[in-house]
């Protein structure tokens, strides 16, 4: 087995799929030397020629000479661009480029003066620069690939990783082009100079001229200039090649030379590998040895619309128009001009655009070369474009789905390998642009995939956003509870009940202030909670108890330890409990405010209804009780600032909690407002109130309304005279002394009632409430009446 | 200035689709030739009388679909189609199986599926299969070859019995060999014999087996094959399924005939019987509804291979190259699925 460079050193040659041997037609230009043109009068220059985006060292105006540099950068791919001849520049503007889509690019456009004058040229010698200063030179000289691609050279003159070999690419399998073979048969010796450099720089163990065998004499020529030379001996060689299309594509010919194949996404310097085109090679030497800028490329006018075909030099920047004028361009009807050659070269739509650096071939065929183009006929599924694929794809199947446009199914079958050849639309019997539909396809995949990556970015930008927001909520709330936290030790207790107790101990001292008056004894209200076991009704039974403590305080002068016994208990009590005394301690504020001893029932018909209802909607929802109760809280101390009589109204409002939240809430409301009224007006006023509850039915609430019924019929009633109440009297159950003591009583067996029914008969139990609201209400009239 | 603006590449080769369909047609000849020298000029008629129904057929469908009807017919898949087709059935059957085959193979198989390129089943086959269930009676009456047969038919009896206008000379009369007996294909005497406890060998001796392998049959399949290697020279068609084919019915016939010359057919018998020649050149080649990637071809024709020789062998129809060609033209998506080449840049795996 030989070893990879042994066979190199053998000229062993390996075969590249596919290919095709289309008609070479290259005699019609390579028969004489390359030539020089007249000097046009007008350059286009297009600024960002190869590599990243640079600056304008010029303006309009400036007079430059040839070779002068016109921009000015510093990335790692810039390239500058050099004046092509010296003159002026009369226009810095968008102008259409020398491109398949003739896209407009900003373009310096120079007219010559004729002088064609040289900047000062710096020659030097390998021994005088460094390898760095040498590839310096090489990048302000503007040098990029020759062959077509225009990749700026200095990159793949210095490669992250060692070259073993390069490969000098001199095929040029296209047809028509003969550029670099003419280049080579004259200018062999400057070419194998500017080997030398490049072997400098490399230092590769091998370098292999590469030549097809339909040049013979560029071969001889490159051989001889080789035998000339001063490189190493047994470093360099030629290596002649069958002539088949594409040989000269990077990847077959590295195929051909060394039967590696270059990875999918890689690219030959990770095989160790470099190829640089003849017209490169040139190009450097040019630059050191001559300190020349690349402002200048042979370009092959060739095809039968031209007089005189041949290679030219043409500066880089002279129009197409212009190029093609000189050589005698004949335009027939429906003329293609092709940039390029006729496999991969692209036609023209207009001829006013610029000669590239990468332009070696305008092909401006008669019709007899190449023919009109033909429709396109159905795939027959033949495969021959897969027998000529050179990348050895199944182009037929890359059709199927680029013209489905299923262009992932495309892209499975390894579309983005596809080398746009153009072999396989060359064999196609069907006359299909199969490379046209690979282009599409790419391009829709290339947008795809860049619409994928900017909803990735969008969404990952989105979801940072909500992550940021989560943070600052978090950070606000912790910042709350710190506040919170803070308050609370700042009240020197963390327990709430304390907190309330303490309120409570407050208002049971103002009212102990203001008490003046007897009332019944402590003793009936221990009996009250005893009857009933139930943690509700306990609550309730709290919650009266703590009332009945609070007129025992406004009564009596009980001292704060018997309240503080109540709200002991009380927070033994669940949630509720602690509302229920919240409210109680509510409304013993109001109690505290009225100070006369007759109108203590009052308030306390309102207390006991208020918490006596509570308990049905306490089996509902625990929120919704403590809203009811907050509101009802609120009512109560307007209220109280109204005066006593206006309290029936608080009444009717928890029995609606028992139905639902938010018709709670309504009718929370609608009473609010006509507590409001009433605690503007007065009794005389009553009528008004009875009609609102019109306004009620729309809302649907039969509690509410059959509250605001009960209200109403109250406010008769209390309208009504005092034999209503003896026979409201009569109904307690428990046996009581005192006409203050009945109202508790009347509200709590409601209470105890509708405790019990609530969970099936809520209406019942609203009912009942109603009815015991009435009744205080009727009570409260009639304390009234005797307070007059 | 307006100048014609075009994808690369520019230019291509002069070979299109209807050179290539005109090729095929002419590399049919040779077969013809010999079929009719045979078994009688009515191979000629159903020629006709296919073509004629073809193009017909197309230009109908073409002009209901809209489409250019002389771009279509001028791509002579028809023709290919219409020959095939007429070269597969018996020279002397009525006009209405040849008009029912093609109107069945233009109109269904292939327009309906979109025409040229678009059709899954080849069309020949499809027509031929369709003909074969329901008109068995007059699918399998074959002619006897000329050298052995009694009555021989000449184009004027020819036309009389194919468009039934004399009924003394029906199919059947055509039928009967030199012994008076009427004559089946060699496949179908071989297989009626095996299958009533006959040996090979005993099978063979019998007229219709005299000469090389099959009295007429041999030189039928000997012209189809020198058609095929045109093609194949032209490049028309590539060797993978044609030679996938012979290959795989070669192999599996030979191991059949190693185990038991006795009770199976020996594999030249095989190869040189019945539509093999056709099918591997003419049938399989259908680029249409064949595999196509080089690998994914080769599967197919040893597909194909395989198949004839299991219906011929264990099936219940002495010959099997219809249904051998449908089922594997069933499998092609799914060969080319699977069976893809490794790209450049690719290794194995991936």
């Amino acid at each position: 087995m030989l070893t990879l460079l042994e066979q190199l050193d053998k000229g062993s040659l390996w075969q590249s799929p596919g290919g095709i041997h289309p008609p070479q037609l290259k005699t019609l230009s390579n028969q004489s030397a390359i030539a020089r043109l007249p000097l046009a009068t007008r350059f286009i220059v297009p600024v960002p020629l190869v590599g990243e985006q640079a600056t304008l060292s010029v303006g309009v105006g400036d007079k430059v000479l040839k070779g002068q540099s016109l921009t000015e950068g510093a990335g790692f791919t810039y390239l500058p661009v050099h004046a092509p001849t010296s003159g002026q520049i009369v226009a810095i503007e968008q102008h259409a480029t020398n491109h398949p889509s003739s896209l407009p690019t900003l373009s310096c456009i120079i007219e010559s003066d004729g002088q064609d004058t040289w900047c000062d040229l710096i020659p030097n010698s390998l021994e005088q620069l460094s390898k760095l200063q040498i590839l310096d030179k090489i990048k302000q000289a503007g040098i990029a690939g020759m062959g077509g691609a225009a990749f700026p050279s200095h990159v793949k003159l210095n490669p992250a990783s060692e070259i073993d070999l390069v490969i000098i690419n001199g095929i040029e399998c296209e047809p028509y082009i003969t550029s670099d073979d003419r280049l080579m048969r004259d200018h062999s010796d400057e070419i194998v100079s500017g080997v030398g450099v490049i072997n400098h720089l490399l230092n590769p163990q091998r370098i292999i001229i590469a030549i097809e065998d339909n040049k013979p004499e560029a071969a001889q020529a490159m051989q001889a200039a080789l035998n000339r030379s001063n490189l190493p001996k047994g470093v360099a060689r030629v290596t002649v090649i069958p002539t088949k299309y594409p040989s000269g594509g990077e990847k077959q010919l590295i195929q051909i030379i060394t039967g590696k194949e270059v990875p999918s996404g890689a690219i030959p310097a990770q095989l160790g590998i470099v190829v640089h085109n003849v017209g490169t090679a040139f190009a450097i030497q040019e630059a050191i040895y001559q300190g020349k800028p690349l402002i200048e490329r042979v370009v092959t006018l060739t095809g039968e619309q031209i007089g005189q075909p041949g290679n030219y030099w043409l500066p880089i920047g002279t129009t197409v128009a212009d190029a093609l004028q000189s050589v005698h361009f004949i335009e027939s009807a429906e003329q293609k001009v092709i940039v390029g050659g006729p496999m991969m070269g692209y036609a023209l739509a207009e001829l006013d655009v610029p000669i590239l650096k990468g332009t070696n071939c305008l092909l401006v065929p008669s019709h007899n070369e190449i023919a009109a183009d033909v429709d396109e006929k159905a795939c027959i599924r033949c495969g021959e474009c897969a027998v000529a694929c050179p990348a050895l794809l199944l182009p037929q199947q890359l059709f199927w789905h680029a013209k489905a446009e299923e262009y992932d199914k495309a892209a499975s079958y390894n579309l983005k390998d596809c080398i746009e050849c153009g072999c396989c639309s060359y064999v196609c019997p069907s006359d299909i642009p199969l490379v046209e539909y690979y282009r599409v396809a790419k391009s829709a995949l290339k947008i795809e995939a860049e619409e994928k990556r900017q909803a990735e970015q969008a969404k990952i930008r989105f979801e940072a956003r909500l992550q940021r927001l989560e943070d600052e909520k978090n950070a606000r709330e912790a910042k709350a509870k710190e506040a919170a936290a803070k308050r609370q030790a700042n009240m020197k207790s963390t327990d709430k009940d304390a907190v309330a107790a303490a309120m409570a101990r407050i208002a049971a001292k103002k009212a102990q202030d203001s008490a003046a008056s007897s009332a019944p004894t402590a003793g009936s209200t221990t009996q009250v909670p005893q009857t009933v076991v139930d943690p509700k009704k306990a609550a309730v039974n709290a919650a009266i108890e703590r009332a009945k403590a609070k007129k025992a305080a406004q009564a009596n002068t009980v001292s704060d330890d018997e309240f503080d016994k109540n709200t002991a208990e009380v927070n033994v009590d669940d949630k509720q409990a602690k509302i229920a005394a919240a409210v109680a301690r509510a409304k013993a504020k109001k109690a505290a405010q009225v100070n006369a001893e007759s109108t203590v029932q009052t308030p306390n018909t309102a207390e006991t209804s208020v918490a006596g209802t509570e308990p049905p909607a306490d089996t509902v929802d625990d929120k919704k009780v403590r809203v009811a109760a907050a509101v009802a809280k609120a009512k109560a101390k307007k209220l109280a600032q109204a005066g006593q009589t206006d309290d029936t109204t608080v009444t009717t409002e928890p029995t609606t909690d028992a139905v639902d939240d938010k018709k709670a809430r309504v009718a929370a409301a609608v009473a609010k407002a006509k507590a409001k009224k009433l605690a503007q007006a007065n009794q005389t006023d009553d009528t008004v109130v009875a009609v609102e509850p019109t306004t009620d039915r729309v809302d649907d609430k039969k509690a509410s309304v059959a509250a605001a019924v009960a209200k109403a019929k109250a406010k008769k009633l209390a309208q009504a005279s005092q034999i209503d109440i003896g026979e409201a009297v009569s109904r307690p159950t428990v046996g009581v002394e005192s006409t203050a003591e009945i109202a508790p009583n009347v509200a709590l067996t409601a209470t105890a009632d509708s405790a019990e029914l609530s969970p099936e008969q809520i209406k019942k139990a609203k009912v009942a409430a109603a009815i015991a609201k009435a009744k205080a209400k009727k009570l409260a009239n009639s304390a009234e009446q005797e307070e007059q | 200035m307006a100048f014609k603006i075009a994808s690369s590449p520019h230019v291509s080769t002069s070979l299109h689709t209807n050179t290539v369909m005109k090729r095929v047609a002419l590399c049919l000849i040779p077969g013809i030739a010999v079929q009719s020298y045979y078994f009688g000029l009515g191979t000629l008629i159903q020629l006709l009388l296919a073509v004629s129904v073809a193009y017909l057929a197309e230009a109908a469908v073409m002009k209901l679909r809209h489409k250019n009807i002389k771009a279509t017919l001028s791509d002579n898949s028809a023709l290919v189609t219409a020959s095939l087709l007429a070269v597969a059935i018996p020279p002397l059957a009525p006009w209405w199986l040849i008009v029912i085959g093609t109107l069945f193979a233009i109109v269904i198989v292939k327009q309906l599926y979109g025409g040229l390129g678009n059709n899954v089943f080849n069309p020949a086959m499809a027509a031929y299969v369709l003909l074969l269930i329901s008109f068995p009676v007059q699918m399998t009456s074959w002619v006897a070859p000329q050298t052995i047969a009694m009555n021989h038919a000449s184009l004027f009896t020819s036309v009389q019995t194919i468009f039934e206008i004399n009924q003394s000379f029906a199919a059947e009369y055509f039928r009967l060999g030199i012994d008076g007996i009427t004559m089946a294909t060699p496949l179908d005497t071989l297989k009626t014999d095996l299958s009533m406890g006959l040996t090979t060998t005993e099978s063979l001796t019998k007229p219709i087996f005299s000469g090389m392998g099959a009295e007429g049959w041999f030189w039928v399949n000997m012209a189809y094959l020198a058609g095929g290697l045109i093609m194949l020279k032209l490049k028309v068609i590539r060797w993978h399924i044609s030679g996938a084919i012979i290959a795989s019915l070669f192999v599996c016939a030979s191991f059949g005939f190693l185990i038991s010359p006795d009770t199976f057919v020996s594999p030249l018998m095989h190869l040189f019987s019945g539509g093999t020649m056709l099918a591997a050149f003419f049938i399989a080649t259908d680029p249409v509804t064949a595999a196509t990637s080089p690998r994914g071809r080769l599967l197919f024709g040893a597909m194909i291979g395989v198949l004839i020789y299991l219906i011929r062998t264990f099936g219940g129809y002495p010959d099997a190259v219809a249904f051998a060609v449908l089922l594997a033209n069933m499998c092609a998506p799914f060969i080319d699925y699977y069976v893809r080449p490794r790209s450049y840049g690719h290794r194995t795996g991936s």
